[in-house]
């Protein structure tokens, strides 16, 4: 047994689903799709290169991203999801169920009606009631007749047929996120008047028919589905929680084998999964699902991302399998560092939903944290030892500069980092300190690269400022220089504003290194001037205006996190005067210019600048002929934040 | 002017039938927006009706003279012709027949995003856009609405 296996003996305790025997307690949920397969349906080898991935992860069982099951595309609701329609599509559905069945795991095939959110090609949706969208992305609706009920139980029946077929030992259904069976299950999008409407009986009476369509279908093979334990959507007429375990009751007694509760649907105006939720937050619908199914497995993972806290809760029954899909997105190790106990060396996920903020501008998902995902047929992308052995110095300890120093560490480079500041983490650290979210999730990626630059050797000299002066005492001392100091504001931008000079630099202030007053203008709405603002609004009380010069706040922040900042600025009472400049800085605040050209006086005693990010070209001029290579990463290119910073810094690393 | 008898809450000289504003207020708070309404395209339609009585509605319709306010009966979301629906719960209407001439924006942005105000959207955005809807979508927060968050 290997020695985190010990330490985690309820996670890596073998089980059963069905007739199948399952080496540990975890299941790869198909937490969404990649849109890395064509338009038409077709699995490509790109994916299959993930999928690779993803059967090496230790995972017991591994459950494919879902498919949609009906020709037209109703169902279909990415812009490159798989589809399960026909036979054609069957060859590369097998390679991947061979694959995952060549490293002991389960392979099951999700099928993945997306109801209310489907249609993407077609110009409508289909739902069991004209319930209109809430978010304008979507299609308007068109009302499902008996006879399309029962041809779309039909089609998830045949798709399940031919998932088996193609080698998947098991299927799932799934309501997550609020796609056709959760449309079905919930008061808000079914309020059909016949025996599919109306009685929560009436409402899981599509759900029924469908679970026993497919195991008639496959009688033989195990079926999940997954279920919201709550919906979020109570507020909009939505099912409330004990409605929705009111479901799951249903689909118990039907005889579904396994049932994996979900929170949430895409248009909820609460969150479920983002990083502003705490870890293990939700898992009390687990442990209700598991108290009141015991003879039905239960697999849970929404915002669960430890392993240890898995551990804990198949110990104390919340669940009967794991289902985690992000960390291991993340970190595809995730499993073998927890069973080898090195969880220290483990690369988080910091639910920066970068994956869904891609996926729902219809593009290929990435992840902040792990920049070779999607990238898995490319030799490029792959760390492979070095042709030549290179001295490297990175000048920054900041995400760009120790991601570019650990990868090429492990190529067998000799790196040394250099950082002016006495520790790991550069602009990220400040950013950590004054988040209101989950500082946690910001400084696991700082304690990741002390841990690992650790262990790989790379030698970190910080309080070191590299300059000119510094670059000719090291001259032929190194072959390549990576410039990864992050950006800087510029304080020049306001330099012809009278009274500029009593501003405070964002950065400092975030670092600690600036004392603020009561009364703080902070000139910038992107993400530096939001995070400081409602750090100083919650932390020190201060009463806090934030100048934006364009139209909307939030501008350079993460699509899938500007409605919390958002929601911050309001639930703090933080102003924020947008299309406004700056004219004047006096001794008690600013004046200000609307776009219709209107003057407003703002009383402050401190005024912040949190815009006007700078890159750090000027080190390239000065280094540009003192070393044999040259590269930049990161903010000192282009300012523009974590997960550039981390991609540029590998995508360098991978290549020097 | 229709006051709620159930309703513990004093009520407001904004409120109308079903305790909706009143047409004029509610053409009062147009005007007093008018750099959102004035982009819209003639016969954009924008709905605000009680969640708890879905039977009338109070409509803002863009025309070639400007913005009308008017009551109309409420026969289904596709049958009312909007290009937006706001379905408010009793709280929340209180909270606009109280800010029609004032923060409306806010209330309702706050609203939407509390869950207290459905707002449904009965074309894509992409529609709602050409029609001029972009600074009314922005006002009403559609800018920080985002899936799967």
């Amino acid at each position: 047994m290997q020695p985190g296996m010990a330490k985690l003996p309820h996670l890596f305790q073998p089980g059963r689903f069905g007739r199948f025997e399952i080496k540990n307690r975890i299941k790869y949920g198909a937490c969404c799709v990649s849109n890395y397969n064509t338009r038409d349906g077709f699995i490509t080898e790109r994916e299959i290169a993930r999928m690779r991935v993803i059967a090496r992860t230790g995972c017991g069982i591994i459950t494919n991203q879902g498919a949609y099951p009906d020709p037209l595309g109703e169902g279909k609701a990415y812009f490159r999801q798989l589809a399960i329609f026909d036979d054609k599509f069957l060859p590369q559905f097998e390679r991947i169920a061979a694959d995952i069945k060549e490293q002991g795991a389960m392979p099951i095939q999700q099928i993945l009606h997306a109801g209310r959110y489907g249609g993407i090609d077609l110009g409508y949706c289909i739902q069991p009631s004209d319930v209109p969208q809430t978010l304008p992305h979507f299609r308007p609706p068109k009302v499902m007749t008996k006879e399309e009920i029962r041809d779309c139980i039909r089609q998830h029946a045949e798709a399940a047929q031919r998932a088996i077929r193609a080698g998947f030992d098991g299927t799932e259904v799934t309501s997550f996120m609020g796609y056709l069976l959760a449309n079905f299950n919930s008061r808000f999008t079914n309020q059909r008047t016949d025996e599919y409407g109306g009685s929560i009986e009436n409402r899981g009476r599509f759900m029924r028919e469908l679970i026993d369509g497919i195991k008639q279908a496959t009688p033989d093979n195990p079926l999940v589905v997954r279920l919201n334990g709550a919906e979020l959507m109570d507020h909009w007429g939505g099912n409330t929680e004990d409605e929705c375990f009111e479901l799951m009751r249903q689909a118990a007694d039907v005889g579904v084998d396994m049932i994996s509760v979900t929170v949430g649907w895409q248009e909820a105006p609460e969150s479920s999964i983002g990083r502003d939720i705490p870890p293990g937050y939700w898992n009390y619908l687990s442990a209700r699902a598991k108290k009141m199914f015991p003879s039905t497995l239960v697999t849970f993972g929404n915002r669960l991302p430890d392993p240890r806290m898995a551990d804990d809760c198949l110990r104390d029954g919340v669940f009967d399998y794991w289902e985690v899909c992000r960390p291991l997105l993340a970190d595809p190790d995730l499993i073998h560092k927890a069973a080898e106990d090195r969880l220290d060396e483990v690369r988080r996920c910091i639910g920066s939903l970068n994956c869904l903020s891609r996926l729902f501008r219809d593009l290929p998902y990435t992840c902040t944290m792990n920049p070779a995902l999607g990238h898995e047929v490319e030799p490029e992308y792959q760390v492979t030892p070095a042709a030549v052995k290179k001295k490297v110095m990175v000048i920054g300890a900041g995400p760009a500069g120790m991601e570019c120093a650990i990868t090429a560490a492990k190529r067998g480079h000799d790196v040394t980092v250099f950082d002016k500041a006495d520790r790991i983490g550069g602009n990220l650290y400040a950013y950590a300190m004054n988040d209101l979210a989950r500082p946690d999730d910001l400084l696991s990626v700082v304690s990741h690269y002390e841990t690992v630059s650790r262990k790989l050797g790379i030698e970190v000299r910080l309080n070191t400022e590299v300059h000119a002066k510094f670059m000719r005492s090291v001259l032929h001392q190194y072959d390549v220089c990576v410039i990864a100091a992050g950006a800087t504001l510029d304080r020049k931008r306001y330099a012809h504003i009278k009274g500029a000079e009593r501003m405070l630099d964002g950065l400092e202030v975030a670092h600690g290194r600036s004392k603020t007053g009561r009364r703080v203008v902070i000139l910038g709405g992107g993400k530096l001037g939001l995070t400081l603002a409602e750090s100083l609004r919650k932390h020190q009380e201060a009463e806090v205006t934030v100048v934006e010069s364009g139209k909307r706040i939030a501008g350079d922040v993460m699509p899938s996190f500007k409605w919390r900042h958002a929601s911050w600025v309001e639930e703090l009472g933080i102003t924020c005067l947008t299309s406004s400049s700056l004219i004047e800085i006096g001794t008690d605040g600013v004046r200000l210019r609307n776009a219709k050209g209107e003057e407003t006086f703002v009383t402050a005693d401190t005024v912040v600048q949190a815009n006007a990010a700078m890159p750090a070209h000027s080190l390239f001029h000065e280094f540009e002929w003192m070393i044999d290579e040259l590269h930049g990463a990161g903010d000192a290119l282009i300012p523009r934040g974590l997960e550039q910073a981390i991609q540029d810094g590998y995508r360098l690393g991978v290549r020097l | 002017m229709a006051v709620d008898a159930t309703s513990d809450r004093p009520s407001t000289p904004n409120c109308g039938v079903d305790r909706l504003p009143s047409p004029e207020a509610w053409l009062a708070a147009a005007a007093h927006h008018g750099e959102l309404f004035a982009p819209l395209d003639p016969g954009v339609r924008i709905a605000l009706l009680a969640r708890s009585s879905p039977t009338q509605m109070l409509v803002w319709e863009a025309g070639n003279a400007g913005i009308d306010a008017q009551f109309e009966a409420f026969a289904g979301y596709t049958a009312s012709g909007a290009d937006i629906v706001l379905a408010a719960d009793r709280e929340s209407l209180l909270e606009v027949c109280s800010a029609v001439t004032g923060r409306l924006f806010e209330v309702l942005r706050a609203g939407i995003r509390s869950g207290h105000i459905v707002c449904y959207v009965l074309k894509r955005r992409c529609v709602l856009e050409e029609r001029g809807l972009d600074e009314l979508l922005d006002a009403l927060g559609f800018a920080f609405m985002g899936a799967c968050r």
